[in-house]
């Protein structure tokens, strides 16, 4: 049973919450009438002239190979990102759940890439590999790989989804780390005594009971590469070669400020809002439910 | 904004005690100017400002570095919808299209002279620059400032260790290819490269070849141009580069400026470049280079016409407050920017053309071109012969969008994924599609 405290009046509730939702109004809804607004209407670059053309800008952008293709894109580089990101954390959270002594050194370490802006990021991995002047791409070079993400797509989508993954790793360690920390030790020293071996524990009692931070994570990771690697995309390719690296959100920005089609942009961030909404209440409904919490 | 005014309304205040008679002296009024540019150039426009306001206690000329040309220009298209664009725009040479059909957005500059009573003759340009920035019926629309053409850089020790003649760079593009090669079999790891393919590549070699980019006299005829840059000559051109950089004697090295660092380190040996770009290649290439014209097909055309312009000009934005008197104070900075000195003073430690007659003789008679061998190079390739329609520039909207198509369409190409006249095919279809949607919106 809950007791439920209920607190008079209407005045101080609302004005408790009123930064809160005048945030939410100036910056989620305000912004998103707009791009609604902008989406049905064709407008010159200077906004000096515009008229109502209906979902025209839609049919224009759903009938775009371009937009077609940028799909696919973004399929394939949040998959990479996201599995990219969540894997070699996992690893390394486990590892250093196990380790003794030093532990506080080992997560430092890890936790460090977290601190830098993905357009840093970004830089730090573009001259790593540039293929004139970094330094791993000469490692590459001497192996043999023809390593050249200026004009081959693979290369290029190869590396902005290892500089978009690799911030992502100490997001995912830390709270990986905390959902081990929170598994009772008595169930795996159990599961030792039943003679488990450390594989064993891991797949049927670690990983299942640590489903509901890799479903979180999940989602994290799959907006994080959906919406916040604009900043490695643009510094590393700018979305090239020949379209290679063009995700859905960098396309709305390169159609939007870079050629100043307002229409056409703006009914592709009303169907990426759609798409997003989509997503989350699958993963929100479905996957959800095979979740153990 | 608000500080600046409340910072000028202070002293102003303080003054007018201090001193009651000296009411007479007044605040300057603030003449805003954007612009793109980056390294030595910026610098030096900002101490041009700087300069003038010395001079001219009337007006203060605040010159601001707002990003790079793409996104300076989205800034500056931001303002204006905002109601507070600056006073006078740099936007450079594939934004021009654009700006001459906001005709709502921009005063023309002949305009602008005539209305501060200022005497002016836009035929003291260079003919490429008066030609691409100005109407049928002779009037200026945007002031050139940093003009510059595109031309070849070659590494002289290179050349030397493969056998080839420093003194004697390739002219046409059989003998370049050929040099490209040797460079490769003398141990380089590239030939050849270039910056802005959509703009050497095409817009360039178009002019050179004298090819229209489309019908209407290359979209100075008006809004109904259609692309047709799809024909064979542009068609061996690509497929050239798609066959050369198989072996690597082309080496693509990515759009914009960022195929630079490769001829500065030393792996590609010749490099097509913007004129302008020569200030960074003297501070920091560490081996002995020239500078010669763009390469041209001889089958195509025995003398190769005139290069067109590139680099950026000033435009003059109109918005509803604008007074006379701001628009005074524009026209006295604009007539100050193309005086020989300062526009001499501003070429020569850039690399930009001068954009008038007056400033190239001033600085011939200064000797800057006998002391910097190479620098005569572009002002003479952008001046030679008799102009044609299809070497007196283009006009078309949304062309830095279509410079994007070609740049991605020929990719395609270099990657193998398609042959070079489909590259060209999709580049002028996808540039036609949007020429007419910008065609019904400028209406």
């Amino acid at each position: 049973m809950q007791r439920k405290v209920i607190f008079k009046g209407t005045l101080l509730p609302i004005l408790l919450i009123a930064p809160q939702l005048a945030i939410t109004g100036v910056f989620f809804f305000w912004p998103a009438g707009q791009a609604l607004y902008f989406s049905v209407l064709e407008q010159d670059m200077f906004g000096t002239s515009y008229q109502y053309v209906g979902l025209e800008n839609f049919r224009t952008v759903l009938s775009d190979p371009g937009y077609v293709s940028s799909l696919w894109t973004t399929a394939v580089f949040s998959v990479g990102v996201t599995a990219l990101a969540l894997v070699p954390s996992l690893y390394l959270a486990v590892q250093v759940d196990r380790v003794m002594r030093g532990k506080g050194l080992y997560q430092t370490l890890i936790v460090l890439p977290y601190a830098i802006a993905p357009a840093v990021a970004g830089v730090l991995w573009l001259f790593l590999f540039n293929p004139t002047v970094g330094s791993a791409a000469w490692v590459l070079r001497q192996l043999g790989v023809a390593w050249n993400p200026i004009l081959n797509g693979d290369h290029a989508m190869i590396l902005v989804v290892i500089a978009s993954a690799w911030k992502q790793i100490s997001y995912n360690f830390l709270f990986f780390l905390a959902g081990l920390q929170s598994i009772p030790r008595s169930v795996i020293e159990a599961a030792a005594i039943d003679g488990a071996s450390r594989q064993r524990q891991f797949w049927d009692i670690i990983f299942p009971l640590l489903s509901p931070t890799t479903f979180f994570l999940i989602v994290v990771n799959v907006v994080y590469a959906f919406f916040d690697t604009f900043g490695v995309i643009d510094a590393v390719t700018s979305g090239g070669p020949a379209k290679a690296t063009e995700i859905l959100v960098y396309k709305v920005y390169n159609d939007g400020f870079r050629s100043a089609q307002f229409g056409t942009s703006a009914a592709q961030s009303v169907i990426l809002m759609a798409i997003v909404i989509a997503l989350t209440a699958i993963q929100f409904r479905y996957i959800e439910r095979k979740v153990h919490y | 904004m608000r500080r600046r005014s409340f910072v000028a309304g202070a002293a102003a205040a303080v003054a007018a005690t201090v001193a009651m008679p000296a009411l007479a002296q007044q605040a300057p009024r603030t003449i805003e100017m954007w612009i793109g540019l980056t390294g030595v150039a910026q610098e030096l426009l900002i101490q041009i400002g700087n300069d003038y306001n010395a001079r001219n206690p009337e007006y203060r000329v605040n010159v601001s570095f707002r990003g790079q040309y793409p996104e300076q220009r989205a800034a500056a298209i931001a303002a204006f919808r905002a109601g507070n664009p600056p006073h006078i725009m740099q936007m450079f040479d594939a934004g021009t299209g654009d700006m001459m059909s906001a005709r709502n957005a921009v005063i023309p500059v002949s305009e602008v002279y005539r209305r501060a009573g200022l005497q002016f003759d836009p035929r003291a340009f260079i003919g490429p620059a008066f030609g691409y920035y100005s109407t049928p019926d002779g009037t200026l629309l945007s002031q050139p400032l940093n003009v510059s053409t595109a031309v070849m850089f070659y590494n002289k020790d290179a050349f030397a260790r493969a056998g080839l003649d420093p003194e004697k760079p390739p002219r046409t593009w059989p003998e370049t290819i050929d040099a490209a090669r040797k460079l490769r079999a003398s141990g380089m790891a590239c030939g050849f490269t270039s910056t802005w393919i959509a703009w050497i590549m095409l817009e360039q070699f178009s002019a050179l070849h004298d090819l229209p980019l489309s019908t209407m006299d290359n979209g100075r005829g008006g809004l109904g141009a259609v692309l047709n840059f799809n024909d064979a000559a542009r068609e061996k051109m690509v497929q050239t580069l798609v066959d050369l950089q198989k072996d690597k004697t082309f080496d693509y090295g990515g759009r914009s400026n960022n195929a630079e660092p490769k001829f500065i380190s030393g792996e590609c040996g010749i490099f097509l470049q913007s004129s302008g770009g020569r200030g960074t290649i003297a501070r920091d290439a560490k081996f002995n280079w020239g500078t010669a014209p763009l390469p041209y097909w001889p089958d195509v055309i025995a003398q190769p016409k005139n290069g067109i312009v590139g680099g950026a000009s000033l435009w003059v934005f109109n918005a509803p407050n604008r007074t006379d008197a701001e628009i005074r104070g524009v026209a006295q900075f604009l007539d100050y920017l193309r005086t020989p000195e300062v526009l001499a003073k501003f070429a020569e430690p850039t690399g930009f053309v001068p954009p008038t007659e007056a400033s190239f003789n001033r600085m011939r008679e200064a000797g800057y071109f006998q002391r910097n061998p190479g620098t005569e190079v572009p002002f003479e390739q952008l001046n030679r012969g008799t102009p044609t329609s299809n070497s007196m520039g283009y006009r078309f909207g949304r062309w830095t969008e279509i410079r994007d198509f070609y740049h991605e369409e020929v990719e395609r190409a270099l990657q193998g994924q398609i042959t070079a006249k489909q590259a060209l095919d999709n580049a002028v279809q996808r540039g036609n599609a949007a020429l007419r949607q910008f065609e019904r919106t400028a209406q």
